[in-house]
């Protein structure tokens, strides 16, 4: 299944306003940076669950899930890890193991908040992620462009940010389409060790480096085609406007945001 | 009223060699020009000048003379990759593009959006997203963006080169109502099969140079040109030319009404001779049984199919793009796991191998060959197949191979730099050397002038002596028929036909339900009711001559 790109349909949030989802992007980064208790931010997954399920877009962000499974669990290892080394914050949780190391004494101290830090962190970055890619995911580069050009931002900007979302999509179909190739002409991708597996990276990336400027070059010479010069005043032929989606999505967000900071006001544990 | 182009000579770096030398001929206003010629003989460099990336973009060469144009006058490009061009996720927003760059008002926005719908009737497509158009509607759009803005001259640079049946009528309809509408349009391409029945002049270049400047029935008739050319000419012209040596009183023909008018009266109805079935042993290297391919978006790309691919054969996948293709092969060489079925080598299931263990036996060349090529020099990219599997070559193999298909003086170059067709013959080359006994070829003649597909079809022949089995999905159907012992049909992922070639030219049907044509020598075969359906030109002529 494709990811990285926008999925065309009719739900709600791609109903919404371009601007809409921008600030849903922002609000949500600010708050999920912020927010530091499980349950506050156990209550904001199953908010996202809620609008993923009602858009339509679950099976995009289990792609995603998918993807991101590794770096999440490297988080969740890291700040489990780092626990290890320190006293729990909060007394009355199960300690599991604690030992002293060296004459130093350094403590280990393996308790039952070692796991909520890592779990947190993870969550915290899988709902930052997800809020973006959730934007990504239903809004297309063109209402990108416009929607950017409505907060004033320059259209050279504007355009460039747009060409990023509309060519990385191509990038990755590039890839996998030069893996196939090379994997076909006997070069071993599945059956190997994971060093091989890097070293073929580094086999891929030399085609895909050429066919990335192979596209740049065409997209340059297409845009010359089109006049394109961002020096001269563009007119639009579609225009933006929020409408009473935006109104009910916003309100939604309110309660859940508001909702969120309660959670995290009672239920935050200073780990 | 007429553009001439004045002169123009041009070297891309003050060192480098001459591309263009002293070119000088005109486009006339309101007409369709065509610009032939090989691989790498100065045709995009020609484009370039007259779309002004050179010298605007391309600043740093060599430029002589002039392209003498009234002020103002706006020359606009339709590349062969709609994909790179196409700006907007939509399809309003991609036609819209160019206007809103000039400062076009909405208003009259709206208004040049419905002209170019209408005119190229591509209204029931303007909802639409680019990302979900056939290939032959995303150049239709494309031709479409640069129609809105009115230019004075519209240059197309092969733009059927990666289209299948379907799209190329597309494109045709479509330049055949720019033509009626009094659009100036240039094309440029070495395949003439698509346009020949739209172009009114003809402009070839060899090495740099104009080598032909006249209408379509002078070039049709140049045959000496046409061949040094390298030009893909319909097969109608083909015949003309074959017969004309034999029949010296024969008319020009260029297409199917013409050559059915013409051939009427020089054959004799026979009854067609009924042939005995073939006794050849059918020996399958793969068997497909019920495969199906469901993609993890829900889309079901293969349903059911059952195949057999007869050993030491040329076997052709035909069908539109979209029909599953594609699909079918990757499952052959394992990129793709069935979702349930099987796919057996040699009696044996290759699920659970990898694709590299598989390309031992069954290897698959992709059509774009950038895809493929990334070591340094020719050589070691024609050996890397055979370095993979580990298989013995000696430096006799390698100069062997290089020579015979014209590539020697380029073994220490780099790849990338050769042309287009020289790219995706290295590609073809390289299997060569593989161990690998089954070839599967995805559109080989993809970017290949005259020369080079009759270098691959010699190649493709060589291989079946050699006992190998050629598996190809191709759109070029006299190519196809040519070449092919028997053939697969899919159509929206179903196996509609499988058998020999002679066994399908009796299935009308068939080709009907999935609106593709037969070669006109097969039609031609049928209509004039000679007593055996041939499949080439040479074939065809001489029952033509016999009768």
């Amino acid at each position: 299944m494709d990811y990285l790109k926008y999925v065309d349909g009719n739900s709600l949030l791609h109903k919404l306003d371009p601007r809409t989802k921008f600030m849903f992007f922002i609000v949500m980064a600010v708050l999920t940076s912020i927010v530091k208790s499980g349950v506050a931010l156990l209550f904001l997954l199953v908010f996202f669950l809620v609008m993923w399920n009602v858009c339509g877009i679950q099976k995009y962000i289990f792609v995603l899930v998918k993807k991101l499974k590794v770096l999440l669990l490297f988080i969740f290892l890291l700040w489990f890890v780092l626990g290890l080394f320190e006293q729990p914050a909060v007394e009355g949780g199960p300690v599991f193991f604690q030992t002293f190391i060296g004459n130093g004494g350094m403590q280990i101290c393996f308790d039952w908040y070692d796991f909520y830090k890592g779990f947190v962190y993870s969550l915290r970055i899988f709902l930052m992620i997800a809020s973006f890619y959730t934007v990504l995911l239903t809004t297309n580069f063109s209402e990108i462009i416009l929607g950017l050009q409505k907060w004033k931002i320059s259209y050279a900007l504007a355009f460039g940010i747009g060409l990023v979302f509309q060519i990385i999509p191509m990038i990755i179909t590039e890839l996998n389409a030069i893996m196939e190739a090379q994997s076909s002409r006997g070069l071993e991708i599945e059956k190997c060790s994971w060093v091989t597996k890097i070293k073929n990276y580094v086999t891929f990336s030399f085609p895909l480096l050429f066919r990335v400027i192979s596209k740049g070059q065409a997209i340059s010479l297409a845009m010359h085609y089109y006049q394109l010069n961002f020096s001269v005043h563009r007119t639009a032929y579609k225009n933006i406007k929020a409408s009473k989606y935006d109104v009910y999505f916003i309100l939604a967000n309110a309660v859940a945001i508001a909702a969120t900071i309660v959670l995290h006001i009672f239920f935050y544990i200073p780990v | 009223m007429e553009y001439k182009v004045n002169n123009i000579s041009y070297k891309y770096t003050t060192d480098g060699p001459q591309v263009l030398k002293n070119v000088s001929f005109s486009i006339e206003q309101g007409k369709v020009t065509a610009i032939v010629g090989p691989s790498g003989c100065g045709k995009s460099t020609l484009v370039q000048i007259f779309s002004q990336v050179i010298p605007k973009l391309i600043g740093n060469g060599e430029l002589e003379g002039s392209f003498d144009v009234p002020e103002g006058t706006f020359v606009s490009v339709v590349s062969q990759n709609p994909e790179n061009q196409l700006f907007g996720y939509g399809v309003e927003d991609a036609i819209a593009f160019g206007l809103e760059n000039i400062g076009m008002p909405q208003t009259e926005i709206v208004e040049r959006m419905e002209y170019v719908l209408d005119l190229l009737k591509l209204q029931y497509l303007r909802k639409r997203s680019v990302d979900n158009l056939s290939g032959g509607q995303r150049q239709s759009v494309c031709i479409a963006s640069v129609l809105a803005m009115k230019p004075d001259i519209l240059i197309m640079d092969e733009p059927v080169s990666s289209l299948d049946p379907n799209g190329k009528k597309m494109v045709q309809d479509i330049l055949g109502e720019l033509r009626d509408s009094g659009n100036t349009t240039v094309i440029v391409d070495n395949n003439l099969v698509w346009s020949a029945g739209i172009v009114d002049h003809v402009v070839g270049i060899l090495d740099g140079e104009v080598v032909f400047d006249g209408s379509r029935d002078e070039f049709f008739q140049n045959f000496e040109l046409q061949e040094k050319l390298g030009v893909i000419l319909p097969q109608e012209v083909e015949i003309y030319r074959a017969l004309s040596v034999k029949v010296p009183d024969v008319k020009m023909f260029y297409n199917m009404d013409q050559a059915r008018a013409e051939l009427a009266g020089r054959t004799t109805a026979k009854t067609r001779a009924e042939k005995e079935a073939a006794a050849e042993s059918f020996n399958p290297v793969i068997r497909v049984k019920d495969l199906v391919k469901q993609f993890s978006d829900g889309f079901i790309g293969l349903k059911q199919v059952n195949a057999q691919v007869p050993e030491g054969k040329i076997v052709a996948i035909l069908g539109q793009n979209g029909s599953g293709k594609t699909t079918f092969v990757k499952h052959l060489n394992g990129l793709y796991k069935p979702t349930s079925g099987e796919v057996d080598y040699r009696g044996e299931s290759i699920l659970g191998k990898s694709v590299a263990q598989i390309s031992k036996n069954i290897i698959l060349v992709f059509q774009h060959p950038e895809h493929m090529l990334f070591e340094e020099t020719v050589e070691k990219e024609l050996t890397f197949c055979a370095r993979m599997q580990g298989v013995d070559f000696t430096e006799e193999n390698i100069t062997e191979i290089l020579t015979r298909y014209h590539l020697e003086n380029e073994k220490e170059n780099f790849p990338l730099n050769l042309s287009m067709g020289q790219k995706h013959m290295l590609t073809i080359l390289s299997v060569l050397l593989s161990s690998a006994d089954v070839i599967l070829l995805d559109e080989p003649t993809l970017g290949m002038d005259g020369f080079l597909i009759g270098d691959l079809e010699k190649m493709v022949l060589e291989l079946k002596k050699a006992g190998k089995t050629i598996i190809m999905i191709s759109h070029e159907i006299p190519f196809v028929f040519r070449l092919a012992d028997y053939t697969v049909i899919l159509n929206h992922g179903e196996k509609v036909f499988e058998g020999t070639k002679e066994e399908l030219v009796e299935r009308e049907d068939i080709f009907d339900k999935i609106n593709i044509e037969f070669p006109p020598v097969v039609r031609l075969s049928k209509e004039l009711g000679l007593d055996e359906i041939v499949f080439d030109v040479d074939d065809f002529i001489a029952k033509v001559t016999e009768s």
